[in-house]
Parts: structure tokens; sequence; C-alpha cells
């Protein structure tokens, strides 16, 4: 399965059926709040030999492989999705406010998996995968995935000071023990260095 | 203060890790990511005295691109990390002071230094006028390290005798080194005609840190095709 518009390639022989992201209110929900698309793609291959189908991201980053083993879970932010193979349930789940006043969207989707699993998802630059054992700090817009054993809270930066001519705004607070996935780049920052060079 | 540089050379970020209670001092939001209890303090200059003074050094490192404001993190009191980064495709590299040089860093591509770093603005004059490039550069002096960024690659030449670098792509240069801007070829014709114009040629012994693309040069080229907006 992957996000529609994500397939680049693939053998003439794979069969590909668009289908609603998870059933049609699910999908919808995802369309409307996550970020996502209301159809995915659905690769199918009927014939005996190995095929192959090459998925790729709108933008220019990188992609994460991630197994899901028995009941194993990860949250993925607006947009990062791109596939998924074997046993893999998506869920657009309630974000929050919270999420929603960082700019990421009412909708988050949590990828699940009962058996044996594998999801993708990707960014905008590199991504670093990074431990946390008590607390970190994320900037606006670098927060991609991470362990639903993690809670988000948003705060300042630092003081109001800080946060208002600092530079960095509301920060994402991740809290908990789990992995949390940032990436490098945001596509924001891009668009702040790009609208002065239009006049 | 430890600094490890990841994903080179594109989408390169900086994770720098702190002592207990160690400071870092980056330009204001280049910050991606920090330890929970890492403290952010945000000022023009932490080691000015008046006021008129710190006004003047934060005018003059507005102008130098590089923000009025400048924010220091102080790690806890088990120490901490924190991930730098840069809104533009570009690479990042470490240079360690030893207190006997200074570095000379081209204004923007300025990320952050260690506590022992104390940063100054000066103006080039009218060689830099000249050559197209910007007339404020960023001086770092004292002991520590200095993270630097461009839009690009950075690739370092040691230079002992002279050596010629086109004024767009320098990143920084220990100030050992000395520069004048001159043209490139045999000619001023074949300069022009050729497309390099003006070059630095640097002489003395010390090294400079290129980078291989230049944002003010891609905005330049960028602008030309991009529509205005219709007026509402």
């Amino acid at each position: 399965m992957a996000e529609s518009g994500a397939m680049q390639s693939m053998s003439a022989e794979l069969t590909m059926q668009a289908v609603p992201n998870g059933g049609i209110v699910s999908a919808l929900g995802k369309r409307m709040f996550g970020g996502e698309s209301f159809f995915v793609s659905r690769f199918t291959n009927t014939t005996s030999r190995t095929l192959r189908v090459t998925i790729a991201q709108d933008i220019p980053g990188d992609i994460v492989e991630m197994p899901l083993h028995h009941g194993e879970e990860v949250v993925l932010q607006r947009g990062a999705y791109l596939g998924h193979a074997g046993d893999v349930q998506l869920k657009a789940a309630w974000a929050g406010f919270i999420s929603w006043f960082s700019g990421e969207g009412l909708v988050h989707l949590r990828a699940r998996s009962e058996s044996t699993g594998t999801v993708y998802f990707g960014a905008y630059g590199a991504i670093i995968k990074r431990r946390i054992e008590e607390e970190l700090k994320v900037d606006d817009g670098h927060l991609v995935a991470y362990d639903p054993a993690l809670t988000l809270k948003v705060s300042l930066s630092g003081g109001l000071f800080a946060s208002v001519f600092g530079g960095e705004g509301f920060v994402t607070r991740v809290i908990g023990t789990g992995d949390v996935y940032i990436q490098t780049r945001s596509v924001r920052g891009l668009a702040a260095w790009l609208n002065p060079k239009f006049r | 203060m430890n600094v490890e540089i990841l994903h080179r050379p594109a989408n390169t970020a900086a994770k720098i890790t702190l002592d207990p209670n160690e400071e870092c001092t980056s330009e204001g939001g280049a910050m991606i990511a920090m330890s929970g209890d890492m403290r952010v303090a945000t000022a023009v200059n932490r080691h000015t005295g008046s006021l008129g003074r710190t006004i003047l050094t934060g005018v003059s490192r507005q102008i130098a691109r590089e923000g009025y404001f400048l924010n220091t993190f102080t790690a806890g009191p088990s120490g901490g990390d924190l991930y730098l980064g840069t809104h533009l495709p570009g690479d990042m590299t470490m240079i360690e002071l030893t207190g006997t040089t200074t570095l000379k860093v081209q204004s923007g591509a300025f990320v952050a230094h260690e506590q022992g770093v104390a940063m100054g603005i000066v103006w080039e004059g009218l060689k830099s006028m000249f050559s197209g490039e910007r007339l404020i550069w960023l001086e770092m002096r004292g002991t520590g390290k200095v993270l630097i960024n461009a839009f690009g690659m950075i690739y370092p030449i040691h230079v002992d005798g002279e050596y010629v670098v086109d004024t767009g792509n320098i990143a920084a240069y220990e100030a050992t080194l000395d520069y004048s801007v001159t043209k490139a070829g045999g000619s001023w014709v074949s300069s022009f005609l050729g497309g390099e114009g003006l070059v630095a040629r640097f002489s003395g012994r010390g090294t400079v840190w290129c980078q291989t693309h230049a944002d003010r040069v891609f905005g330049s080229r960028l602008t030309p095709h991009l529509k205005p907006r219709k007026e509402k």
C-alpha cells in the first residue's frame, strides 16, 4: 500500500487499485484533518514471480523503513506517511489542539501491526532517530514520528522574550521514554528563505 | 562542548553535546531539538556593557544577516545536547580556535560558537564593496569551537603562498591570510569574458574554507523566474 501519487515506477504485471485509506469514514477524517489523501494505492502481485514497485515522496529527504511486530505502534505527523507492507493498520487519531497549535494538524496517523508489517515514512532533509529518556524539546515543524508511549506538550522555547526574539518560537516537549524521529530541515524554513525573493 | 556533524553535505545538522552548565551560543532560529532541561537566554551580546553599544552591535549584526539576537543555551546539571540546523540545504563545518588566530567568517555563515569565543563585527571596507560581496564580516577570537554553515558544501584549502578564490565562495578564512580583490585571468578582458570577474587572491599561510555554492547567487538566479503576486 502506498500514499496516492507515491508510485514512481513498477513492473507492468503488478495490479494497482485505488482504495479508500482504511474505510470511507476513516479516509475522510485523514483527508480532512490529517493532511493525507483520501485514496491510497494498493499494489498486488498476482503472478508467481517477484515484481518490483518503487515509491518515493514529493520532497527531497530521507525515508525510514520501520518494521512493526505484534502490537507495536508508531505515530506519524501530518504528511509523513509514505506506504506500508504486510499487516499494518492505519488509524487517524485525534492529535489534540496542542498539535494543531504547533501547526501539525488536528489529526495524526497511528500505524499499528498485530502480526508483522513494515511502515515507510519520509521527511524533508535527513531524519535523526533519537532515543528519549526524559524529555526532548523539538522545534516546530521538525517532528516526523514518535513512539506512542511519549507524550507531547507545547511550550515556549525559553522565556517569553527568548521565544519571540530568539527566533525559536514554540517548541514541542516530547516527554517519556521512547524513540523520536526528527527532520534536519523544515519546509517552512525554506519558505521563509524564499518569500523575500518574491517581489 | 562536543560537536558531531551529521548527514553531510546536503541535509547537515550538528549535534552539540554540552557538559553540565556549559554554554553554547547560536544564531536565532537554528535549534531543531534540545534536551528538556536546556536553558535558553536571548540577548544581543552577553558581554557588551552600555546600551548604546548593545544596540549598535545588534544593528550591525542585523546588517550582517545574522539577526539582531543570539541564543545562549546552557545545559542542565547533568549535561545535555542540542541539534542545530539551517533553513537551506547545505553543509556545516567545525573550526577550532586555539587563541592565537582570528577567524573571519562570511556574514550569514555563522551557526554557533563555544563559550570561550568572542564574536565581533568588522567592516571590510571598499575592497569588499567592489567585489560585490558583503561589507561586513564576523570576526571570531578566543579559544574554542566555531560552527559555520554554507549553502553547498564546505571544503578547506590550506594556503601557503598564494591562492585564488571566487569572491562569492569564501565561507571563512584565518586572519593570518590577507587577500586582495583582483582580476581572475591574465587580463581584465579575459577575466570578465570568462565570467569570473573579480576574485580574492589570498596570500600568507593559513586556511580558507570555500563553499561550493552561494545562496545569494542562487537567490538572484531564482528571483527573475518568480512571478509577482497579483495585487488584491
